[in-house]
């Protein structure tokens, strides 16, 4: 039985606990044993899901202190010899990862979006190059297996319910920090477009009109997205991107305009049930995503399509 | 204070052109720029010397001797020394044998703190800082949108960080790595006039493994702990695609579409 160990971040703990389907992608189902991680208190909804839960003790270990975090999963490593450890890519997990991978001496892939095996070799996948090409990379026989998992890809969907064991752990390597937490503030709350059922996204084609998509959304009761030729423009805020180094959306409907769709665009679009987009180049690689395809102007398109949904309302 | 700057010369990701007959990407012939966090991460060095003149900043680079010009162009906005690490031998290096080909220069130096982007453009794996600061034990905060000045020379800076919903603000001892995130506000300014063909050279230092002393299966490839084994374009095309314009039946087929999915 293998043994892997998951890294809870506090600041996603959903998406850590969905890092299940990826220790039983990469181990086999069945064939894992599942170990978490959390500092402090364990989340209940990890009750039931893992194998062992490991509740670190120590009240001086900060949450945002990763020296004091490695030092924890180092030690727990070495009580334990997992044969993989997976950490959630978020703000913090990014930092750990790499870390703790140097202090083990081997090998991390980071934001990983897919498991593959070839001739019995697991392959991690992954975006590079802004997300316009992927790569497998392959780990070089060293143990354990690291990787960062790209928030909100991966969903653990099993309803077994597991007796859970769960262990108090009081670290010994706790060092003295000198970091500190002054001050975390909201950012200002713009409605998030992960969450979102339609979104009406701009790109390139519609850079000097972008605030005319407000009118289609508003009859859709759909939120604005943005490409990164947009965001980068700074015609609109990073927020609203969609794509590798924005956000990765999964909306019902996806309708883009003047979009091109570079491959870091669509590594944005997961699960996306329905695309139009409209473009004057009905060639652009998001138009072969699409279901219609609207070949011709977008602010056009707007204008025509608003308009025949208020005459049919009436 | 004394001030490292790490930075990386990465290929123009948006210079790619897509050949959509082959599904492949076209990766020969890109320019290549200075990465953009780590751009802001030097506007911030020259913000603290221009304040005070006795800072000196170095930038260190690795990468192959054909970004010197690239260097000197920086050279000419007021840095005081580029150090290139470049060796046949780090062809192929993951983030692993680079944090510690990096790590091991840095360890003979004296600094008051390291300055470096948070992503690189082309591998975006965001490793290099994290790693570097392991291997030195220092301290390591990504996505760095803000630098209080005043008590950066102090020696415990207040850094505003975003991390995606909220702004935090951490107090940090230095020596630390400090990774600044392209949406900070740190602009790196353009070559004076006067400066355009200064002859910089002098500051240019190059390492080679001579001096870093590394054995052969220790970098490059053969050292690597990761390793690419295939790259791909991915074919996401749908079939059954429905082609219109923007006339009244397309505008008709698409309020169909919609209507018919529940839509409107």
């Amino acid at each position: 039985m293998k043994k892997s160990l998951i890294y809870l971040d506090a600041e996603n703990i959903r998406n850590s606990i969905d890092l299940l389907e990826v220790a039983e992608l990469v181990h086999g189902k069945g064939e894992v044993e599942t170990y978490a991680l959390c500092i402090h208190q364990c989340p209940k909804e990890a009750y039931g899901k893992f194998d062992v839960i490991i509740n670190v003790q120590d009240d001086s270990i900060q949450t945002y202190d990763v020296l004091n975090i490695t030092n924890c999963l180092e030690e727990m490593h070495r009580n334990y010899t997992f044969d993989s450890i997976l950490i959630p890519a978020t703000h913090i997990g990014r930092m750990l990862a790499p870390r703790l991978s140097m202090r083990l001496h081997v090998g991390l892939v980071a934001d990983v979006t897919a498991i593959d095996h070839h001739d019995g070799e697991l392959e991690m996948i992954r975006p590079a190059y802004s997300g316009k090409i992927m790569a497998g990379i392959v780990n070089r026989g060293r143990v354990p297996i690291m990787m960062s998992v790209r928030q909100n890809i991966f969903s653990y969907t099993s309803h077994q319910v597991k007796n859970t064991l769960s262990i108090n752990v009081y670290p010994t390597s706790i060092q003295a920090s000198n970091i500190s937490l002054l001050e975390m503030k909201v950012k200002e709350k713009t409605k998030d477009i992960r969450e979102s059922t339609v979104l009406i996204s701009g790109g390139g084609g519609v850079m000097d009109q972008f605030h005319r998509l407000d009118e289609l959304a508003l009859e859709l009761n759909a939120q604005v997205s943005a490409s990164r030729r947009i965001v980068d423009s700074g015609i609109a805020t990073r927020k609203i991107q969609v794509g590798q180094s924005g956000h990765t959306v999964s909306p019902k409907l996806y309708i883009a305009l003047g979009i091109y769709g570079s491959l870091q665009h669509i590594e944005g679009l997961k699960n996306v049930e329905n695309i139009i987009s409209v473009n004057i180049d009905k060639d652009a690689p998001i138009c072969s995503l699409s279901d219609i395809v609207v070949e011709g102007d977008a602010v056009e398109f707007i204008e025509k399509l608003v308009e025949k949904i208020r005459r049919e309302k009436v | 204070m004394n001030l490292i700057c790490l930075v990386k010369f990465v290929p123009d990701v948006e210079d790619f052109k897509y050949d959509v007959t082959r599904n492949v990407l076209i990766r020969e012939n890109v320019k290549m720029i200075l990465n953009p966090d780590d751009a802001c991460a030097l506007a911030f060095c020259l913000k603290v010397k221009e304040k005070d003149p006795e800072t000196f900043v170095e930038i260190v680079s690795m990468a192959p001797t054909s970004v010197v010009g690239h260097l000197e162009d920086l050279l000419r906005r007021n840095f005081d020394q580029a150090t290139l690490i470049s060796d046949r031998m780090y062809v192929g290096s993951d983030t692993y044998v680079t944090s510690r080909i990096l790590a091991r220069y840095l360890e003979g130096k004296t600094f008051d703190c390291i300055l470096t982007g948070t992503h690189s453009l082309d591998g975006d794996t965001s490793h290099v800082p994290s790693q570097v600061g392991e291997a030195l034990r220092l301290h390591q905060i990504s996505n760095i949108v803000k630098i209080e000045e005043t008590q950066f020379k102090t020696g415990w800076p207040v850094v505003d960080v975003d991390s995606e919903r909220f702004i935090s603000s951490y107090r940090v001892g230095l020596p630390a790595i400090l990774s600044v995130s392209k949406d900070s506000k740190y602009k790196l300014p353009f070559v004076k006039f006067k400066n355009l063909d200064l002859d910089v050279s002098a500051k240019i230092k190059i390492i080679t493994n001579r001096e870093l002393g590394f054995r052969a299966d220790e970098v490059g490839l053969e050292g690597s702990l990761t390793q690419v084994a295939h790259t791909f374009t991915r074919n996401l095309q749908k079939e059954d695609r429905v082609f219109v314009k923007t006339d009244e039946e397309g505008i008709d087929t698409v309020y169909d579409f919609l209507h018919a999915k529940g839509f409107i």
